[in-house]
């Protein structure tokens, strides 16, 4: 449908517009302010503000901008005598009810409600009578209420209708007694919920973690780029007196549009931890003893110096920057190490070396929206990419079809044909559909004008991974889809790129000698570890990640944090930064390089990860280590790389049609664990803020009601849970989602760092 | 140049010199306005602006709620206020500092206060012995308050009509 | 939302009676399929017809049934005055005296007093024995014109005087 444009005429001047276009649309496009509340381009026009009145010819009273669509020849004013007349009036009435505490308000000095009133306002109220006041609603642990400042807009509410997905805000009562709230007490668990902070033009609804920390003109903001998943949202960081109290999105629409998720808005409080490691440390004898970052670096150098490089593991987490990440695996090669790797979640490592250059989405993020058809294996991307899924939703609410193939019923907050099998059976089934060309899923894909095949990080974490990986592929391929993954973490594209894997250099390029991947040298053979911000709670499968970590001689630990059970197994601690403490980049999962500066400076003696490494390699001896900025070391990965396109998703591994699941089933009785990673439990950051911890629900297992009716076990029952030679109890729940012989117990969570594989066989037996 | 009369008759007549002494004659029979400091004391504007206190409501509730309006007008950057909520839910200063080194006694913080907390009193005799001293702390602002309460509220409330 | 074919987990909407149920379903077969929250509004009826209340179960039951999120049933059954969300309305004999100003005039005062002391209950109360809640404050209920008046739950009585009122309270079971 052509888009047809006409010329209408505001305050006097001529302007061009796209027909049907609401005219606080057009007057924000020619730079014409308008003030309003309940409007806001990313939400439906509710109009029921009526900030936005404005004058329009042949019309004697005054018409909202924001719900009058423009036709050639209309004629507005906004700011003659009628139009400020209204929207004076409005101001007044909005104001009635409100009780002005912006002094103790967090939104003073950032509340568009004082903007406005300022603006467009009268200096008097004519009201004199009582102001009604609304009781507070405890809306959980991210945001704080002070409902007697709602004006209701009900932006929040369509928020959680149109954006998030789930509808958890309403309006209750009528008239002067309406509320917004969620009537029951209950807190908002969607996975965006953060927004409504932004949303909310008055100090109703604000951050809780950042309640009373600091004014708005007080901090200084920078620019960051959030540090979880792959999507690489825009972020500005806010520091006062140095230390970080918020973070708020930054708009960008080919991104994050103008949301971010509650993962990346609130985990800015793990900077903050009591985990922090502030000075170099060296365990002697058991105990450990604070020491001069010389003597740390010295102490580590040897140690690396000394190792037999075959029993040395560097591991890294994918976290890092692409600057921390480039600089490890020159330091590790350096020295001769070879057994590099950061995919410490992964199991199935047998197709790597047909894997492409990085796993990347394959398309521009905004494009997802595009999609007619999308196939999602093994992915959870509601909690996994929150605002991948957002646009994916976006585009199943245009008519797309979503299939998925998933070891466990995934809640989605769109229409899904979701399949649910279990782990062992996945492969089986998307070999059903690669073999047969009729089924309705390649059915729709092959008639989709637009459609992808994605692999989520269930998949990468599946121990049939490559099969998964050269099946999905295929499908893609015979239907014309297009192939790529939702990669896991921020920078795991960059890790790739960056050459932190055993068998390829960094920019993808040969290496004469390969290294072994993370699933062969995690054992009690390797010597000498070391940890680039990882920890425990990061493996597939803690229980061997101990035994492998606490039989090493040396285990060096490269990171802002340490914990009890880091130091149990740590020789030796240089404390580094986070993501707001240093310069670096991040590759998205659309290819994107995307730098940042740091916000603040690390606590006490903790410095840059990279300066770390860039010394420890000085120290070690290392040549050529003597770049002096990140964009040095950028600038380095661009030349090596040489033009080469990252986002080539094309895969040139054997496709198993009948290949067999490795996934073992094998013990009578035992069940199939589906350990996908819990959402504010994927980093060692969000692991510490404590905000986002208070939203995990209590661990439990989930179990098919089928199988407990079978063992006798009702909901809420004490479970005896054993993986290896652990046994911990757990209550169970019921849920039809988790296919027959399967066990849902979350990985990354407190509990499961005692247990092992993600995807492994778990006993399970009823206590008492 | 013509010969000036006028000019030589001012000249040794002393007018002058007459003139002059007729004002310090003047002066020197009139009611003096030289006081005694500091046995005697000149009045003051109920608009003096002092040494900085802090004030309390009638129930004994500090006033002060940590907006930092005050910090921010501040020109000269001499308050610093650090906050958290109290248990009882309300928003409450931690710290709240006056470097009296550093504070002009422009008044902009008591302007900006909006529950008139941080007032200027009409003190205006003080000093310190000790480095550190020049920092006014909360408690110590509180305590001038409570001292001088009814003085304050008297002044306050004679500018009222003017504001 | 994704509807899990075979469940043997217990629904919110179990709580739904058979007759509920049932009145529920002939409503909704009148809206096309997609449409289901049309039926809201009666469903709510239905509900309050058995209950004479809105349990939040019994809401959430109905969000269920309906396939709507449960917030978009409190909204509407607290916005419509015919609904009651409190368990103390329960009673047998809902009375809703017209105070607006028709009736006003013409001495609905006195017959709401005259209730109240019969009874023994202020407005909003309901009598220990459940048999009778008087509503707050009900707005105009369009019988201006035989004020004053009052409603037992669907049925109204018009030109009331106090021993009318008597009458006919002590005419219910």
């Amino acid at each position: 449908m052509a888009e047809e444009f006409v010329t209408i005429e505001i305050n006097d001047q001529p302007v061009q517009a796209r027909k049907g276009a609401m005219l606080i649309e057009v007057a924000d496009n020619n730079g014409i302010s308008i003030p309003r509340f309940c409007y806001h381009k990313k939400l439906s026009i509710a109009a029921n503000c009526r900030m936005c009145l404005v004058e329009m010819e042949k019309s004697w009273k005054p018409v909202p901008a924001c719900a009058t669509p423009v036709n050639a020849g209309m004629k507005f004013w906004t700011r003659s005598d009628k139009a400020k007349n209204a929207q004076k009036g409005i101001m007044e009435f909005l104001l009635i009810n409100h009780p002005l505490d912006c002094p103790i308000c967090d939104q003073g000095g950032e509340c568009e409600l004082q903007d406005v009133s300022v603006g467009y306002g009268s200096n008097k109220s004519q009201y004199a009578e009582i102001k009604r006041v609304v009781q507070d609603k405890d809306i959980g642990p991210l945001i704080e209420t002070e409902m007697t400042r709602c004006i209701q807009c009900t932006r929040c509410v369509r928020f959680g209708d149109e954006i998030a997905g789930m509808r958890e805000m309403g309006g209750v009562g009528r008239g002067d007694r309406l509320e917004i709230g969620t009537y029951i007490e209950k807190s908002l668990q969607s996975e965006l919920s953060g927004n409504v902070i932004d949303l909310c033009p008055v100090g109703a609804l604000t951050a809780k973690p950042s309640r009373y920390k600091a004014r708005a003109w007080e901090m200084v903001a920078h620019d960051a780029i959030a540090p979880h998943d792959s999507v690489g949202s825009h972020l500005q960081v806010h520091t006062f007196r140095k230390e970080v109290v918020r973070a708020v999105p930054r708009e960008n629409d080919a991104i994050n549009e103008c949301w971010i998720s509650d993962r990346d808005r609130f985990s800015y409080q793990g900077i903050a931890s009591a985990d922090r490691i502030t000075k170099p440390m060296l365990k002697r004898d058991g105990h450990w003893y604070e020491v001069s970052w010389q003597q740390a670096l010295d102490a580590t150098a040897e140690i690396l110096r000394a190792a037999d490089p075959a029993r040395t593991g560097a591991l890294a987490s994918a976290t890092s920057t692409v600057e921390e990440l480039y600089l490890f695996q020159r330091l590790m090669r350096g020295l001769n190490i070879r057994n590099i790797d950061h995919r410490v979640r992964q199991t199935d490592f047998s197709d790597q070396s047909a894997a492409p250059l990085c796993p990347s989405l394959g398309m521009p993020i905004a494009q997802l929206e595009q999609q007619n058809a999308v196939f999602l294996i093994g992915s959870n991307v509601r909690q996994e990419q929150p605002l991948l899924n957002h646009r994916i939703r976006k585009a199943a609410l245009k008519g797309a079809a979503v299939m998925a193939l998933n070891p466990r019923a995934f809640d989605f907050n769109y229409d899904v044909a979701q399949q649910a099998v279990a782990p062992a059976d996945m492969l089986q089934a998307l070999q059903a559909m690669a073999n047969d060309p009729d089924n309705a899923v390649m059915a729709t894909l092959k008639n989709a004008e637009h459609a992808a095949v994605l692999l989520g990080n269930v998949a990468v974490q599946h121990p049939d991974f490559a099969a998964l990986r050269g099946l999905a592929y295929t499908i893609a391929e015979q239907t014309g889809a297009t192939f790529g993954y939702l990669a896991e973490s921020a920078n795991t594209v960059g890790a790739w790129v960056a050459g932190v894997v055993p068998h390829r250099l960094s920019a993808g390029r040969e290496l004469k000698q390969a290294g072994v991947p993370v699933g062969e040298f995690l054992s009690e053979n390797t010597r000498t570890f070391v940890l680039l911000n990882t920890e425990l709670a990061d493996f597939a499968n803690p229980q061997q990640a101990m035994k492998a970590l606490s039989a090493a001689e040396n285990v060096i630990v490269i990171a802002p944090f340490a914990d009890n059970t880091t130091r149990k197994y740590a020789t030796v601690l240089l404390p580094s930064s986070t993501f707001a403490e240093t310069s670096g980049t991040f590759i998205n999962a659309a290819g994107q390089w995307q730098s940042f500066k740091g916000a603040t400076v690390p606590p006490g003696e903790a410095r840059p990860t990279w300066k770390v490494l860039r010394v420890l390699g000085n120290t070690a001896g290392v040549p050529e280590f003597d770049w002096v900025a990140t964009e040095e070391i950028v600038a380095e990965l661009h030349l090596e790389l040489d033009g080469v396109a990252v986002c080539n998703n094309r895969y040139a591994g054997t496709v198993g049609r009948d290949a067999k699941s490795c996934v073992s089933t094998t013990a009578d009785g035992a069940f199939q664990r589906i350990g996908d990673v819990q959402m504010y439990r994927v980093d060692p950051l969000v692991r510490r803020a404590k905000a986002l911890q208070a939203m995990i629900p209590p661990a439990a297992v989930q179990l098919n009601p089928q199988d407990a009716a079978n063992m006798g076990v009702a909901a809420g029952d004490t479970l005896k849970v054993s993986q290896g030679a652990v046994t911990i109890t757990l209550p169970a729940q019921l849920d039809a989602g988790i296919p027959a012989g399967c066990a849902g117990l979350q990985s990354g969570i407190e509990v499961s760092n005692v247990l092992g594989a993600a995807f492994g066989a778990l006993q399970i037996a009823k206590a008492g | 140049m013509s010969f000036n009369w006028k000019h030589y008759f001012k000249t040794f007549s002393l007018k002058e010199l007459m003139q002059g002494m007729g004002v310090t004659g003047k002066y020197f029979f009139e009611r003096k306005i030289t006081i005694q400091y500091p046995e005697e004391k000149t009045p003051i504007s109920n608009r003096f602006r002092g040494h900085h206190a802090l004030r309390r409501y009638p129930n004994g509730e500090e006033r002060c709620i940590a907006c930092k309006l005050c910090e921010a007008v501040c020109p000269a950057l001499a308050i610093t206020i650090d906050l958290e909520e109290r248990p009882d839910g309300t928003r409450r200063t931690t710290r709240y500092d006056i470097d009296m080194f550093k504070c002009i006694y422009c008044g902009f913080c008591e302007e900006a206060c909006p529950v008139d907390a941080i007032v200027e009193t009409n003190i205006f005799e003080y000093h310190f012995e000790n480095r550190g001293e020049n920092i006014q702390t909360k408690d110590k602002l509180l305590a001038i308050g409570d001292k001088h309460e009814a003085e304050i509220a008297k002044m306050k409330a004679a500018d009222a009509p003017y504001r | 939302m994704t509807e899990h074919p075979i469940t043997m987990l217990k629904r919110k909407s179990d709580l739904l009676s058979h007759h509920e149920r049932e009145d529920i379903d002939s409503w909704l077969a009148r809206y096309p399929a997609d449409k289901k929250q049309s039926a809201l509004l009666a469903a709510l009826r239905a509900v309050m017809h058995e209950d004479h209340y809105l349990s939040r179960e019994k809401m959430d039951a109905v969000a269920d049934y309906l396939g709507l999120p449960e917030i978009a049933v409190y909204e509407v059954a607290s916005f419509y005055s015919m609904y009651e969300m409190d368990a103390k309305a329960a009673a047998k004999y809902s009375i809703s005296v017209c105070t607006n100003v028709s009736c006003m005039l013409c001495g609905s005062d006195v017959i709401l007093d005259h209730i109240e002391k019969k009874l023994g209950i202020k407005l909003g109360e309901s009598t220990p024995d459940g048999k009778f809640f008087l509503k707050v404050e009900e707005e105009c209920l369009a019988a201006c014109s035989s004020a004053p008046m009052m409603q037992v739950n669907h049925v109204y009585h018009t030109h009331l005087t106090p021993e009318k009122v008597d009458e006919i309270l002590d005419g219910l079971e």
